[in-house]
């Protein structure tokens, strides 16, 4: 990954591709890459889906090695949803791909004049951004098999559906999984917009010809990798209960402990939610003929997602994740398990955020456009986002436009992004970092990473509630550490409880480079990534009053534990004191 | 259980079948239990779990939906409602786990050791069990025997296919032979009873 190709989409004359060192991104990766270069040239008060904003896709540091779950894909802009700084990322082909190329970032710049709408092809050859406007209006699925007939089954591909091309807030970015299906997404933030802005369809990324990225210590680099997925294998999260159930095993847990939002956060306990769960998925996703253990891009050894079939053993979707199923399930109060696979496959398809897009859904419920668990207008809904309507388009645009359009109060969003599936009246730790990332809320912006190991900022006693300032502040430095080195954020559980395996990963990223890693290096690491993050949103209007969460956490209780948010305003603003 | 009558039901079932039962132990089944004793005698003891596989394997236990850190000071009152769980993936997942480094952040809502009077007598509990414990704890749940309203387990047995009633080698209703095809039978259990039923499943011949 020594080169950096910008496409100026605006160019007169025609869209114009200069490839270029890497200069001052040298080293960088994921989000590393795309939030420095978003913070350092994207001017903070652009329009989002202006000629000014820029899209910057980047694999991780370690992506197109033989490095084991190194998929991920970051995008990065400024969001049309929150209009803070944003990076989504994805698992999907892309980016072992590109990086196979040699691309550490390829960004989409400046806008076209016009109507037309493209495709870019980068490969070997180079790259070429072609004009094809019989792609208008496609979602992902036929785009992509439309794609294939001309480009083939050895290529990845990102596009675009009819939300992004209508700059839907919601809109997402679809990455094809290793049987070419658009089914893993940049999915958060509207970053999907942004690419339509640009009038991008799809880009096509071939790697024929190209080798894995070669390691400077190979033989440690192998040895690295290999004591890395023996750590893996060996954990209960990653070796077992991901493979087995996926992430919608946190369905039948988070309903115990009362935290499983229903009905809009109304409630902390959906009563149908253990048909959800990840345990009936499972069982289902097998008597189907389907799969319940399933890799989203190759090289990913906990394969924690799954082929979801409909009872006559066609294929509907991939395993919808634990966020989807409560999403378009519990917060909706549907609880069949088909009708939220087949909301997950018109999310994919028209190529929409699944969390956002369900828990518009759950607000317009609480508007009375529809019954909570009316499984039908559900999805009529999503045929309005699919068809574009006025209605759609208001949809489309995410929770918070619905709830504002509808005069609905209870609209669970921080910096106007949906919150995920967790509520932060019940577990209060997660309300720290949703109210704080600089994302908007997200639930992967501070995962659980190894900070018991790498000690960010001294040693914190986790058991004093005080603790827990320190706590989301360690994890979110953490995870923009990892979600720059490309590893699927899974790996989490097993880094976190087995040292040796983060030693693993430290010396995969130090053999890799030809340097030595340590524990501090990860964490200024983190530290550089959000600390450009906090600049960017603070230089674009964001102050600490937008590190809130909306009012109703504080003044409605929620059951079973009648409990609000009680972290307070001060605290809050200490998060990033560092 | 307050109801009057209660049917005995026992199964002979092939393996293949256990996971049919799975529905029921994730939402929850109701079992005898000695109470007024610490969880952690409740699983040694009286559900004989090894301590070491509660310590390495049962990493997440809910307690009236409260998290729990100590099986020590979490003392089991009647009606108490108990979900076991295996390893969670994610933030919360790690939140939730039992003495977990991320205890901290489910504080408002996690179980603390009270000092009220709880009678120490026989009674029942409402157990839960979660992912991978189902597997591996249900077998002996189901064994030991699980009461369950009849309406509920007649909902059970009709939706079953096929294939779960040959998987049913033998049933005996309060200890007579039954032919498992009429377990499916809506107006085989008085209506307001209780079943106690138990499920075996032998190894294969
Ligand atoms: S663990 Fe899941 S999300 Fe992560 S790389 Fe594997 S399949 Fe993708």
């Amino acid at each position: 990954m020594d080169k950096i190709a910008r496409i100026d989409m605006g160019a007169a004359g025609g869209p114009k591709v200069t490839v270029g060192d890497l200069g001052e991104y040298a080293g960088l990766g994921g989000r590393a890459m795309t939030s420095l270069m978003v913070a350092a040239e994207v001017h903070p008060l652009a329009h989002p889906l202006g000629a000014e904003n820029k899209l910057v896709i980047s694999p991780g540091m370690l992506s197109g090695t033989t490095g084991s779950m190194t998929g991920r894909l970051s995008v990065g802009c400024k969001s049309p949803l929150t209009g803070t700084i944003k990076e989504s990322n994805a698992g999907g082909q892309a980016a072992q791909v590109l990086a196979r190329l040699g691309y550490a970032a390829v960004v989409l710049e400046g806008k076209p004049e016009g109507d037309d709408l493209y495709k870019i092809v980068i490969n070997k050859d180079g790259i070429q951004v072609i004009v094809d406007n019989s792609l208008k209006l496609m979602d992902n699925y036929p785009l992509v098999a439309k794609l294939r007939q001309e480009y083939g089954d050895k290529v990845a591909y990102m596009t675009i559906g009819s939300a992004g091309e209508r700059k839907l807030l919601a809109a997402s970015i679809a990455c094809t999984d290793p049987e070419l299906r658009p089914t893993r997404h940049c999915g958060r933030g509207g970053v999907g917009a942004v690419m339509g802005a640009k009038r991008v369809k799809a880009i096509i990324i071939d790697d024929a010809g190209m080798k894995m990225r070669p390691p400077k210590d190979p033989e440690k680099y192998r040895d690295a990798n290999r004591k890395f997925v023996e750590g893996l294998r060996k954990h209960p999260v990653t070796g077992e209960g991901l493979p087995a159930y996926g992430t919608n095993v946190l369905t039948n847990v988070l309903n115990e402990a009362g935290g499983y939002p229903t009905n809009n956060f109304k409630s902390g306990q959906f009563a149908d939610s253990a048909k959800l769960s990840g345990e009936t998925q499972a069982a289902l996703e097998i008597q189907r003929g389907g799969s319940a253990t399933h890799g989203c891009h190759r090289g990913c050894v906990i394969q924690c997602s799954g082929i979801y079939n409909d009872k006559d053993g066609n294929y509907v979707t991939k395993q919808p994740e634990y966020e989807t199923v409560w999403s378009h399930g519990g917060h909706c109060g549907i609880s069949n398990l088909d009708t939220v696979a087949k909301l997950d496959y018109m999310d994919d398809n028209i190529g929409v955020d699944t969390i956002e897009m369900g828990v518009t859904i759950g607000v317009a419920m609480d508007a009375g456009l529809a019954e909570f668990g009316d499984d039908a207008a559900a999805i009529r809904l999503m045929e309005e986002v699919e068809k574009g309507t006025p209605l759609g388009r208001v949809l489309g645009s995410g929770a918070a436009i619905t709830g504002k359009v509808f005069g609905v109060e209870r609209v669970p969003v921080v910096k106007d992004q949906a919150l995920p599936a967790y509520d932060p009246r019940a577990v209060q730790g997660i309300g720290v970092t949703y109210a704080t990332t600089t994302q908007g809320a997200d639930h992967t912006a501070g995962y659980a990473i190894a900070t018991n190991i790498l000690k960010v900022g001294g040693d914190v006693d986790p058991l004093k509630t005080e603790g827990q300032i320190e706590l989301s502040r360690n994890l979110q430095i953490a995870t923009a550490a990892i979600d720059s080195t490309g590893m699927c954020l899974f790996i989490a559980f097993a880094i976190m409880d087995q040292p040796e395996t983060f030693q693993a990963l430290l010396d995969m990223l130090g053999s890799f480079h030809g340097i030595t890693m340590t524990g501090d290096d990860v964490v200024a690491l983190g530290k550089k990534v959000l600390s450009a993050e906090r600049d960017f949103n603070t230089r674009a209007g964001f102050t600490k009053h937008h590190d809130r969460l909306p009012r109703f956490f504080y003044n409605e209780p929620i059951a079973p534990h009648n409990q609000t948010f009680m972290m307070k305003d001060e605290e809050l603003d200490e998060v990033f004191n560092w | 259980m307050k109801n009057k009558r209660k049917t005995n039901l026992i199964l002979n079932m092939d393996q293949d079948q256990l996971g049919d039962f799975f529905p029921l132990l994730q939402k929850g089944v109701t079992v005898e239990a000695h109470v007024g004793c610490s969880l952690e005698l409740l699983l040694s003891h009286q559900w004989q779990i090894p301590a070491e596989y509660a310590a390495q394997r049962i990493t997440t236990i809910f307690l009236n939906s409260r998290p729990i850190d100590s099986l020590a000071t979490a003392i089991i009152n009647e009606d108490a409602v108990i979900a076991l769980s295996g390893a969670m993936p994610g933030l919360v997942g790690a939140t939730m786990r039992r003495g977990g480094y991320y205890a901290a952040m489910r504080e408002g809502i996690t179980h603390h050791a009270t000092n009220g009077n709880v009678v120490d007598r026989n009674a029942t509990v409402r157990v839960k069990l979660f992912n991978l414990l189902l597997p591996e704890l249900g077998p002996g749940f189901l064994q030991r025997g699980i009461i369950i309203p009849a309406g509920e387990l007649s909902r059970f047995f009709n939706g079953k296919s096929e294939y779960f009633w040959q998987g049913c080698r033998s049933a005996l209703l309060d200890n007579f032979p039954i032919l498992p095809h009429l377990l499916s039978r809506e107006d085989l259990f008085p209506d307001q009873s209780t079943v106690r039923l138990s499920v075996n499943f032998p190894s294969p011949d």
